[in-house]
């Protein structure tokens, strides 16, 4: 009975730091925005995700990181692309999305319906650390 | 008819509890071995607790908590979205081996051109290149 509880607090607290994890990208493109070091402005939500990319940790309905970027005219594919092997470098923040429950990044153009995805299981160099 | 309820209940009570819990606890001595054991339990359950607790030391313990609140660095993640392209590109070019003669140099020309292949898009550590190659390929 008990640990029903502690599940329903655990989520709550994953609930919070989702949250804090999109809120603190937010602020920190906003600033960049704002102060003139950054030439796009992105923005980074939940999605539904792909249902593909799915693994154990994902959260049902809200498995996507969908980062948006706004510059004002339609991006190439190669700077979408960019801006995707940028976040996936980060194996620290890979590893924490997958631990919240995302299971695929989207980078979206703020024009049109184009955009690529990515599956985090991928890039999140899993399965070293018993070899090691 | 006050009397008669009293009776019976009375009645039930000596039927329901046996009489070694009627009297004082220390004149049984099963209870009072009992009792004896429970308190050492816990004891021993404390102690236990205890030493779980020392196996960490004081640094292990404070890694522990600030993992917990471990949050990411947005701000380096955005500007390794904003500048370490181009940081990469000004790098390359001028750390690049072909450009050296000096054979030392040009050897360690390679190993700062491989680095800054490896970080291309991590602007913190490009900027420790940079420095790097400031100091040993002398270039501006």
């Amino acid at each position: 009975m008990w640990y029903k509880l502690h599940n329903i607090a655990d989520w709550f607290i994953d609930l919070t730091e989702r949250r804090r994890v999109i809120k603190d990208f937010n602020y920190a493109a906003k600033d960049a925005f704002i102060q003139g070091y950054a030439p796009t402005l992105l923005q980074a939500k939940t999605t539904r995700g792909d249902s593909y990319y799915r693994h154990s940790f994902s959260k049902f309905m809200s498995g996507g990181y969908r980062i948006k970027a706004l510059s004002g005219r339609p991006m190439a594919k190669s700077e979408l692309i960019d801006i995707a092997k940028i976040v996936l470098d980060d194996e620290s923040l890979v590893r924490k999305l997958m631990s919240l429950g995302w299971d695929t990044l989207e980078i979206h153009d703020s024009q049109g319906f184009h955009g690529i995805k990515y599956p985090l299981k991928e890039h999140a160099n899993l399965g070293g650390f018993l070899g090691n | 008819m006050l009397q008669a309820d009293t009776l019976i209940i009375n009645h039930v009570a000596e039927s329901i509890i046996p009489e070694s819990f009627t009297g004082n606890l220390l004149d049984n001595p099963i209870w009072f071995w009992i009792s004896i054991l429970q308190f050492t339990i816990i004891i021993r359950l404390i102690i236990l607790r205890n030493k779980k607790t020392d196996l960490l030391t004081n640094d292990e313990l404070n890694g522990l908590k600030e993992s917990k609140n471990n949050s990411i660095d947005m701000s380096g993640l955005m500007n390794n979205i904003n500048y370490s392209r181009d940081l990469y590109k000004e790098l390359s070019k001028k750390c690049h081996p072909d450009k050296f003669l000096d054979k030392e140099v040009k050897d360690q020309a390679d190993l700062i051109f491989q680095e800054i292949s490896k970080h291309k898009r991590n602007y913190k550590q490009l900027l420790i290149l940079k420095q790097r190659a400031q100091n040993e390929l002398n270039i501006n």
